[in-house]
């Protein structure tokens, strides 16, 4: 007998969200050269509006939002998911990736009548690709589909790297793209192994029939050490600083912002929604541990860069480092797990807009200087102050400093470690901010300084815009209401113990 | 020897034999070709979890077959990505290395204080 | 609450915010700029009604933000507004200082400002990072490297007090059993929290920072030269009192913790002989006073560290008004320094008869603010070795005073420049203003009359006659206090700190060793096999 259908009123905005980037990539290509650019852009509000949607949906229902392709019902079909995270993720991708289009519009544009150039139809073909890769990761219920997303993705991101062609972004791309197979491929196998054991990769039926047998441990262990290399977790970040601070501006804002939380998002669903009825706190605390070297030794690194750039991309492996600190602090059914648990959707928020806005701030300011060379910004901040308003606003949400949404975050890590009892975990996160404050210092502090700098070519108005608006959203997050958290509860296992 | 004792000990020994390659081989190429091994052991072993069908009434089930196919189609696209970006590298600089002292430009850490 | 004085609570905090916003629009930041004076007048006003209103909340809807006023703050929060408002209207009127300096002095004041009236936890920490960081604006931006030293340091203190405390606040929260984030509920909960130790050590070492505690205390006096005289004064008068409203806002007062409260009072006293001692090293005017103002907090923290012992909530209206008077007195010391420099004539008659009675009031001088200041802070010091501590406290800073006196012969040479001209003429008015006010308050927290007794005139008399004389004697037998640079134990600090950055470069080879391929990917599978092993064995 087959089970009922259960899609939910709502439930095909999930397939829209889905379609619109992959309609665009196949416009795109067909039409190419300036239409390219013109169909990305022009789509972007209608994708900003259907993750508005979902998210509306989500939160006036209570509870996720599900649609089974083709009426068939897991096991056999397979459903697409939104819950509270999703719908939020959702959000935060549509205005990245919206922000990070309109910015890049002037570095890849295609004159009128001028040939079409093939980084700029890679980029904006990319630019979707990326987008319809994380829609599918954020709804996407079964193991195996995400498996292919998260493939979709690393393709996507990529050519990113590698689009203006130098040696070395080539070869950071290589490094990029090899190492995340190796990820996939660890990923893949553990995804063998649950079918093998459980005959299903739907998440919520896994959830029902997990047991902590060796087999479900060992296909854990895979799937999450693949994951952890496509996020460059530290001591698994070697292709992150080169690839993301090569990569032009825009391109680098989408990197570190969304692409790296693609796959993080991926072991939160792992851990949090496939394996929530075993007990974890071992692996919980392996990778709180990998979290604390990742934090300081990636702030460490990132106080030692000469370049702007390299600074925020060791940044990101140090607030990566951050991410991951959710995996103590809101594992298991206890009063204090859902402290954690926001306190790690509100660090992948804010460092999500925090970083690119300063991926983008700097971009600007490598345009306007012609280096990124931090010793040599003396003056500048009196010549571009409002990229520099935006560095520091970043800044501020990386430091942790109220208000912003970096500050939220660590107020509520700090709880949890506490209400848990898991003082430990207030080691990185303090001395994390401590570093932050260092490399923010260490950027600002030059530029604020007496000095005489000529500018290549001011920066455009509407593109600081763009920047600051990012850093702004950082900054918003501080404020962030009641009803938001509850949003994030809508959907999450043992939140309101819907699973025994 | 059953076939899917035989089939689990030679995917076992491709991803042991890939994984060897793909981390101690320097050259991207062999890398990629270790990756590959890699993903035919893992084939392979979806091959074996087809047979829990078996226990159903079915001879097999077809799940893992679409996925094995699938998985063959990823993989496939990431080798032609990789090798496109190796003849590329090749091709703007004459060599094909990974190590990334390599590509440091001097100056990046000159200005350091 | 009354909605005048919510009303002018919510002005007090966006005045200076709403004058920032201001700046943010090119046309209008010239005018913001030379308004901005005006911008704490709220925050007088609502000082001033809250002096005799009971303590009140007003919740802010929206931002989940409270405001309290309660006496103690309201007396520092006039205060503080008062100092702002003459130093912002005397800097501005004659030239407008640039831009960086404009913000960071319109963002230090809305923080030193809403420390008095921040109710619950966010917005506490929010406004004290507001008046803690920004204030690095205000002396750091410079090629002088011993003012980027000063910046790097003071920053460095900043951030890692700001660290200590946000852990406390967190403890705090996760203690509180309601969820509340009122700072009132936290201290109630706070006595029966299980990490209440561990929070009131953060919250002594984190607002011990900003009150220059030892073994806290050497950014200050670095902090206080490197500022030009009206930064000095408004950061050694209000910023500074960011830390001694916190502690009265963040110790359980009203339940006696024996322990705890002789410990802080042992570092209080300490710190009160420390500074003296130090001051006297010192030659530049400033940094005397800034020693001067580390002895005045430790004398603060000892008198609240007593309160502690014996759960003694009223202190917090006692301590408070020790705090306003050195808040007024401080900031027109550091614009003495100036308005002399600008006389240039040496110094004689009145003048010295202002200075020093100015200068005096910080030792408990009777009929200036410092005797009320100091009978208010007698009530805590009650036991034998207490209250000897702090008579001795008196005399040595009587002692040292007469030491900044003689010493205002000698101001650094950027004195004259650093003030506006007019200081000159009102300087006498602001004097006397910091002499007199005080008494104006007290009314608020105590009989005036007490201080008119002969037996309390003398009590306060002699212990300054005795610090004079000492300084005067030892002026004629011409010895001098061996030189110490300023900052002293710093230089541990900066010591430790270097060692740190030398762990620096082993970072980097780490990095280097792991981020090539063979050890990543071998990482890969430790982790892979790590995760399976606390997977089967947990």
């Amino acid at each position: 007998m087959m089970p009922p259908d259960p899609t939910t009123p709502g439930g095909a905005l999930l397939v829209l969200a889905i379609l619109l980037p992959c309609a665009g990539i196949i416009l795109s290509f067909v039409l190419g050269g300036r239409n390219a650019e013109r169909v990305a852009l022009g789509l972007t509000p209608f994708g900003f509006a259907l993750a508005c949607a979902i998210a509306f949906h989500v939160a006036s229902a209570g509870k996720p939002i599900v649609y089974a392709l083709g009426g068939l019902a897991p096991p056999l079909g397979i459903a697409l998911r939104a819950d509270g995270v999703s719908a939020v993720m959702l959000v935060a991708a549509a205005v990245i990736l919206t922000a990070a289009g309109f910015y890049a519009r002037a570095k890849f544009a295609t004159p009128e009548g001028g040939p079409e150039s093939r980084s700029a139809l890679t980029f904006w073909i990319m630019l979707q690709a990326i987008w319809a890769a994380l829609t599918i990761i954020f709804v996407g219920g079964d193991l195996f589909n995400l498996y292919v997303a998260l493939e979709l993705l690393t393709f996507a991101a990529v050519p990113l790297v590698c689009i203006d062609g130098r040696p070395e972004t080539l070869a950071a791309a290589l490094r990029y793209l090899l190492f995340a197979l190796f990820g996939s491929i660890s990923y893949l196998l553990g995804v063998a192994l649950f079918y093998g054991a459980y005959g299903t990769l739907d998440i919520p039926l896994l959830a029902q029939r997990v047991q902590s047998t060796p087999i479900v441990w060992l296909a854990a262990a895979l799937m999450t050490g693949g994951l952890l290399a496509k996020t460059a977790l530290f001591p698994l970040h070697l292709w992150l600083p080169p690839a993301h601070a090569n990569a032009p501006a825009a391109a680098s804002a989408v990197l570190s912002g969304l692409v790296v939380k693609g796959s993080f998002f991926l072991t939160l669903r792992l851990w949090f929604y496939v394996l929530p009825a075993l007990s974890a706190a071992g692996a919980a605390n392996i990778l709180g541990a990998l979290a604390l070297a990742a934090i300081i030794t990636g702030s460490v690194l990132a106080l030692r860069q000469a370049r702007l750039k390299l600074l925020i991309a060791y940044s990101t492996v140090a607030q990566i480092g951050y991410l991951f600190l959710v995996f103590p602090l809101a594992t298991g059914a206890h009063v204090w797990s859902g402290i954690g648990w926001s306190a790690g959707v509100m660090q992948i928020l804010a460092h999500a807009f925090a970083k690119a806005a300063m991926f983008l701030s700097a971009g600007l300011l490598a345009e306007a200087l012609g280096h990124d060379q931090i010793a040599r910004f003396a003056g500048a901040a009196r010549a571009l102050p409002m990229t520099f308003l935006t560095l520091g606003l970043g800044g501020l949400s990386l430091m942790g400093l109220p208000p912003s949404g970096g500050f939220s975050a660590k107020w509520l890590m700090l709880q949890a470690s506490v209400a848990s009892g898991q003082w430990v975990w207030t080691l990185p996160v303090l001395a994390g901010g401590l570093l932050a404050a260092g490399y923010v210092y260490r950027i600002l502090t030059p530029a604020l300084s007496e000095g005489d700098i000529m500018l290549k070519a001011p920066p455009k108005r509407s593109r600081e815009a763009i920047a600051l608006g990012l850093a702004l959203i950082a900054l918003a997050l501080g404020f962030a209401p009641q009803g938001f958290f509850d949003l994030l509860e809508i959907g999450r296992p043992l939140a309101a113990g819907t699973l025994q | 020897m059953s076939p899917w004792v035989l089939a689990g000990l030679v995917g076992a020994a491709l991803v042991g034999l890939g994984l060897y390659g793909l981390i101690l081989h320097p050259h991207p190429l062999r890398k990629l070709l270790a990756f590959n091994l890699i993903g035919s052991g893992v084939f392979l072993v979806f091959g074996i979890v087809a047979r829990r069908g078996a226990a159903a009434g079915f001879s097999f089930d077809p799940i893992p077959q679409a996925m094995v196919i699938t998985g063959i189609v990823v993989a496939f696209a990431a080798s032609a990505l990789a090798v496109a970006l190796i003849l590329r590298l090749h091709a703007e600089s004459g060599r094909v290395t990974l190590d990334p002292e390599a590509w440091t430009k001097p100056d990046d850490g000159a200005a350091k204080s | 609450m009354s909605h005048l004085s919510s009303t002018l609570l919510v002005a007090s905090l966006a005045a200076p915010l709403a004058l920032l916003a201001a700046c943010f629009v090119k046309n209008w930041r010239p005018r913001a700029l030379a308004l901005q004076w005006l911008a704490p007048a709220p925050g007088l006003a609502a000082g001033l009604l809250g002096l005799t209103a009971a303590p009140a909340s007003f919740d802010l809807p929206g931002l989940g933000f409270t405001l309290r006023l309660d006496p103690p703050g309201a007396l520092l929060l006039a205060a503080a507004s008062l100092l702002w408002i003459v130093v912002t209207a005397a800097v501005w009127r004659e030239r407008a200082p640039d831009e960086r300096f404009g913000l960071s002095w319109l963002l230090t004041m809305a923080g030193s400002l809403g420390v008095f009236i921040a109710g619950d936890l966010v917005s506490f920490y929010l406004v004290y990072a507001l008046v803690s960081i920004p204030a690095y604006g205000l002396f750091a931006f410079s090629d002088d490297a011993e003012k980027k030293r000063a910046g790097a340091i003071y920053m460095a203190f900043a951030i890692l007090g700001e660290a200590l405390l946000l852990l406390a606040f967190a403890a705090l929260a996760a203690g509180e059993p309601h969820g509340s984030s009122r700072i009132a509920d936290m201290m109630a909960a706070l006595p029966a929290s299980p990490w209440r130790d561990a929070i009131l050590a953060l919250i002594v070492a984190g607002f011990g920072m900003k009150m220059g505690l030892i073994p806290f205390n050497g950014w200050m006096p670095l902090n206080y030269a490197a500022a030009p005289i009206p930064a000095a004064a408004v950061l050694s008068g209000a910023g500074v009192k960011a830390g001694v409203i916190g502690l009265i806002r963040f110790l359980p007062l009203g339940v006696p913790l024996q322990g705890w409260g002789e410990a802080l009072a042992a570092l209080g006293f300490l710190t009160a002989i420390y500074g003296v001692l130090l001051g006297l090293t010192q030659q530049n005017p400033k940094t005397i006073l800034a020693y001067s103002s580390i002895s005045q907090m430790g004398v603060i923290a000892a008198a609240l560290g007593m309160a502690l012992g014996a759960g003694d909530i009223s202190a917090s209206g006692d301590v408070a008004f020790y705090a306003a008077n050195h808040l007024l007195v401080k900031a027109a010391l550091f614009l003495t320094i100036g308005a002399l420099a600008m006389r240039g004539a040496p110094l004689g008659g009145w003048t010295l008869a202002l200075a020093a009675t100015l200068a005096l009031s910080l030792a408990g001088l009777p009929f200036t603010g410092g005797a009320l200041a100091k009978l208010a802070s007698k009530a805590q010091f009650v036991s034998g070795w207490a209250a000897s501590l702090a008579t001795l406290s008196s005399i040595g800073t009587a002692l040292l005073m007469t030491h900044f006196v003689a010493r205002l012969d000698a101001p650094p040479p950027d004195a004259a420049r650093e003030c506006p001209s007019a200081l000159v003429r009102f300087w006498p008015a602001v004097a006397l203003g910091a002499i007199l006010l005080p008494w104006l308050f007290f009314p608020a927290f105590g009989y005036v009359s007490k201080a008119l007794e002969i037996a309390k005139i003398w009590e306060g008399l002699w212990p300054v006659l005795l610090g004079v004389g000492l300084a005067l004697g030892l002026r004629r037998l011409g010895w001098t206090a061996p030189r110490v640079p300023a900052g002293d134990s710093i230089v541990l600090f900066e010591g430790a700190f270097t060692r740190l950055l030398a762990l620096g470069p082993g970072f980097e080879t780490l990095d280097a060793r792991l981020r090539q391929w063979p050890a990543a990917g071998v990482s890969l599978l430790l982790i892979v096999l790590a995760l399976l092993a606390a997977g089967v064995l947990g």
